[in-house]
């Protein structure tokens, strides 16, 4: 094997490694700003895959904006919660729940092992193809990934899509004002039910607001 | 791969260094004298009060979620740039209409005092 | 000019929209002390008909005269199917739109942001059924879905609304998310993300698995048939969440119940059309070629399944419901079953099934804006009527109120001479046709069942009086809501009373779908 190939796969290794860590710290802690920590972990991970892949352009706007951005947001939300954003331990239902979760891993260890069968698979079958003459490996534009390839492709053959993103942004705008803007006197403070008021409310109560 | 990013993963290795440096320098090099005074939190000089998960107003929320969608806008207009002179007219025009949305979104917050620090 | 025109549905809604909100923006002055224009219902309603105009405008002008359409190929693709669609749901947002002016100001929840929401998302909707790559469909799915989750949590103040909004939104994302790994698969397996290529490509990969050679476009080879296979399952998870079929239902009485009552008439009207919209084209478009797929003969026999079982349970637990809400909400599930039993026919007989949909859709749509907006009418400021109790006794009290939401829950139930009875007619015949004799009885014996609880409510407005000390519900005045319950209940009849035009209507969209 030579340097270079090495090299690459020691820098996969590495960025997965640390994604996944990222991922488990994000959905295995209780506190939740170290899962958002987490999440951030994964995030510059998932950004160094990319670039890997001569993806440079996404792995910049993953971090401007996932990094940048969304992990902040993600800090808001657990801030505006307060103290109660710690979740207490549930012991409900624990019996179902373990099942629940014993399935799910055997189901990711199933889609795993298929995986890894599809992967061997694949690289026998392109070395039979390569054998043959009928295949060779894709060559890549020398500006691939770049903010010049991804600008001439945005704005020539995905015109579409993306004027229609312009409404997606905006309902995303008004969706906010709508749901977190506070006004009326119906405040922030009551946009965001205590747990108690949630399991008080009935029907009728309801039907009197 | 390696070769086009070298000078990048470069600048991270030395940067990391760097700081490691310091960080390790201070530890080793520096003198200790703790006191149960010195180990508290530091708070600007003055007693801490409080626990340290402060609840936030949902304006932030607001503020926060009107900050990513016009970041996510302010991406797109980036590889435009860098293309404005050969797209022509084609180009030009449909990103105006993509920023007439958008100007309209940020009148729309405006008006509606999304934007206002209430009290 | 020729594109403009051929958009024309979506330009006038989005530019209708975006009027609107400037408007609505420039009348709340300095954002203090607003007070919403009360034109602003009627304006998100002129709106959504315009848009609806608009696609009449092109179907009768002839979609296949218009040149120049190659600009939007593969993104959006314009023809009678989307024109069917595109009509089909400005009306459903229009009537809700004119519910809402009449709901929100009485139950004071009224802010101007609500119609802005619904219209982008029933353009959202529009650009899902138009949809002919994966991009665009996710564009137009999310542009829907996040408009009515907002609009599930319009009421700030309720809990319940908060509840209901934040279960729908973390389980439509997720779903969402299924949908995309899904469609990721299929991209990984073909090459494609576009529906037509896609369809191309597994189709090669399918006759390739059937014939035992490793005919796939790319290196995958004969590897390439399970991860269709896998690609396939979760995208069908995603879209059957989206229509509220049975394993994928949890969220739909709460989110409806939780929503205001106009907000859930759009999603039972338009996120549900939408969705089938979307269904179909996946389903028959990329999928469509059964007699060469050994592994996607399959779906027939699993939509199927999830036909019977959403037929059944939907009907069985919307007869125990005490709210009216509640129990409208599991009937729009049970409809999604019947739909579902035209989805299997279409396996068979393409344009017989999808035009049977389509005719149901139709008719379902204007029946069940009438039955919430006959929901709302029952109730006043202070007074939502949402329980059977509160509706003991309407019939007698206050007949022009209850006359109209019989009416509708006569055609929601099939009853004879309404719109209702000629969807399931025309999709029971499908079915029939198409040899799922079982299926068409379980469909049969469903919507028996499902008659139940309509007439129950029926029971209530007309044979039993309020209980002593029970609030007597009292109708709010709205002449939003009176043009809504008229404009439903004339198509409601129109309907019924000539079928067969609306039929081969929805039997020139259904065969634009297979070229024809």
């Amino acid at each position: 094997m030579s340097t270079d190939i090495w090299l690459g796969w020691t820098y996969f290794i590495l960025c997965a490694l640390f994604a996944l860590v990222g991922a488990l710290a994000t959905i295995s802690s209780a506190n939740p700003i170290r899962g958002a920590m987490g999440l951030l972990m994964m995030i510059l991970s998932i950004a160094g895959l990319y670039l890997s892949l001569h993806a440079q352009f996404l792995a910049a706007i993953q971090l401007i904006v996932y990094a940048g951005a969304i992990v902040v947001l993600f800090l808001f939300v657990i801030m505006l919660l307060g103290p109660s954003a710690q979740a207490p331990s549930d012991s409900r239902a624990r019996f179902p729940r373990a099942i629940g979760a014993g399935l799910f891993l055997l189901l990711g260890a199933g889609v795993v092992s298929w995986l890894v069968m599809l992967g061997q698979h694949i690289s026998k079958e392109t070395a039979r193809l390569a054998a043959a003459g009928t295949w060779k490996p894709a060559t890549v534009p020398s500006d691939f990934g770049g903010i010049d390839a991804f600008g001439k492709e945005l704005f020539t053959k995905t015109l579409v899509p993306f004027e229609l993103s312009s409404a997606l942004l905006l309902v995303a705008v008004i969706g906010a004002i709508a749901v977190a803007r506070s006004k009326h006197g119906d405040g922030a403070e009551k946009a965001l039910p205590t747990a108690a008021a949630l399991t008080e409310a009935t029907p009728k109560e309801e039907a009197s607001v | 791969m390696f070769a086009t990013y070298g000078p990048m993963f470069l600048l991270l290795t030395v940067a990391a260094l760097i700081a490691l440096l310091f960080y390790t320098g201070a530890t080793v090099l520096g003198p200790k004298n703790p006191t149960p005074d010195k180990m508290k939190p530091y708070e600007c000089g003055s007693e801490s009060s409080g626990g340290n998960h402060l609840k936030l107003s949902v304006k932030f929320y607001l503020t926060a979620i009107l900050f990513v969608v016009f970041d996510i806008e302010a991406v797109f207009i980036y590889p435009w740039a860098v293309h404005f002179k050969t797209l022509g007219w084609t180009g030009l025009i449909s990103m105006f209409s993509f920023l007439a949305v958008v100007i309209v979104a940020l009148v729309y917050c405006v008006k509606k005092g999304a934007l206002e620090w209430e009290k | 000019m020729n594109l403009f025109f051929a958009l024309s549905p979506f330009l006038t809604l989005a530019l209708g929209a975006l009027l609107l909100m400037v408007a609505e923006a420039a009348a709340a002055g300095n954002g203090r002390g607003e007070k919403v224009r009360p034109g602003l219902a009627l304006g998100a309603a002129l709106t959504c008909f315009a848009s609806c105009a608009a696609a009449a405008g092109v179907w009768f002008y002839g979609v296949e005269r218009i040149e120049g359409l190659d600009v939007l190929q593969p993104w959006l693709i314009i023809d009678r199917f989307t024109l069917f669609f595109a009509g089909l749901l400005a009306l459903g947002g229009g009537l809700a739109s004119l519910l809402a002016g009449g709901y929100l100001p009485e139950h004071q929840i009224e802010r101007g942001e609500f119609y802005a929401l619904l219209l982008f998302s029933t353009l959202g909707a529009l650009i899902l059924a138009a949809a002919g790559d994966v991009l665009t469909l996710f564009l137009g799915l999310e542009t829907m879905s996040l408009g009515v989750y907002a609009l599930t949590a319009f009421r700030r103040a309720s809990p319940r609304s908060a509840e209901a909004a934040l279960k729908y939104f973390l389980l439509g994302s997720f779903a969402a998310a299924l949908l995309l790994f899904g469609f990721a698969l299929l991209y990984g397996a073909t090459g494609h993300t576009d529906l037509a290529g896609l369809g191309q490509a597994v189709k090669t990969i399918a006759s390739g698995a059937l014939s035992g050679q490793a005919a796939g476009p790319t290196t995958l080879g004969a590897a390439a048939g399970p991860l269709v296979l896998f690609g396939f399952i979760l995208v069908l998870a995603g879209l059957v969440f989206k229509v509220s079929a049975v394993p994928f239902h949890m969220w739909t009485p709460d989110a409806y119940e939780g929503a205001p009552t106009p907000a859930t008439s759009f999603m039972a009207v338009a996120v549900k059309a939408g969705a089938f919209a979307v269904l179909l084209r996946v389903l028959l478009v990329c999928f469509g070629d059964k007699q060469s797929t050994s592994w996607a003969n399959g779906w027939p026999a699993v939509i199927a399944w999830i036909a019977v079982l959403t037929m059944t349970v939907a009907n069985l637990v919307a007869g125990r419901q005490e709210s009216a809400k509640r129990m409208l909400a599991y009937s729009s599930i049970a409809h999604a079953g019947y739909l579902l039993v035209g989805v299997v026919a279409t396996s068979r007989d393409g344009t017989a099934g999808t035009s049977g949909i389509l005719f149901y859709l139709l008719g379902y749509t204007v029946a069940t804006i009438g039955a919430f907006g006959g929901l709302i009418l029952a109730g006043h400021r202070g007074a939502e009527a949402v329980s059977f109790e509160d509706l003991a006794g309407l019939g007698r009290r206050h007949p022009a109120a209850a006359l109209p939401f019989a009416l509708f829950l006569l055609s929601l139930a099939g009853v004879p001479p309404t719109a209702g009875f000629f969807g399931k007619w025309f999709i029971l015949k499908a079915a029939m046709e198409g040899g799922f004799s079982v299926l068409t009885v379980v469909a049969f014996l469903n919507s028996v069942l499902g008659a139940y609880y309509y007439l129950k409510v029926l029971v209530y407005l007309y044979m039993r009086e309020p209980g002593a000390g029970a609030p007597i519900a009292t109708p709010m005045k709205s002449g939003y809501v009176n043009v809504a319950l008229a404009v439903s209940a004339f198509f409601v009849v129109l309907i019924g009373l000539d079928p067969s035009r609306s039929l081969s209507v929805a039997t020139r969209a259904a065969a634009s779908l297979f070229g024809g």
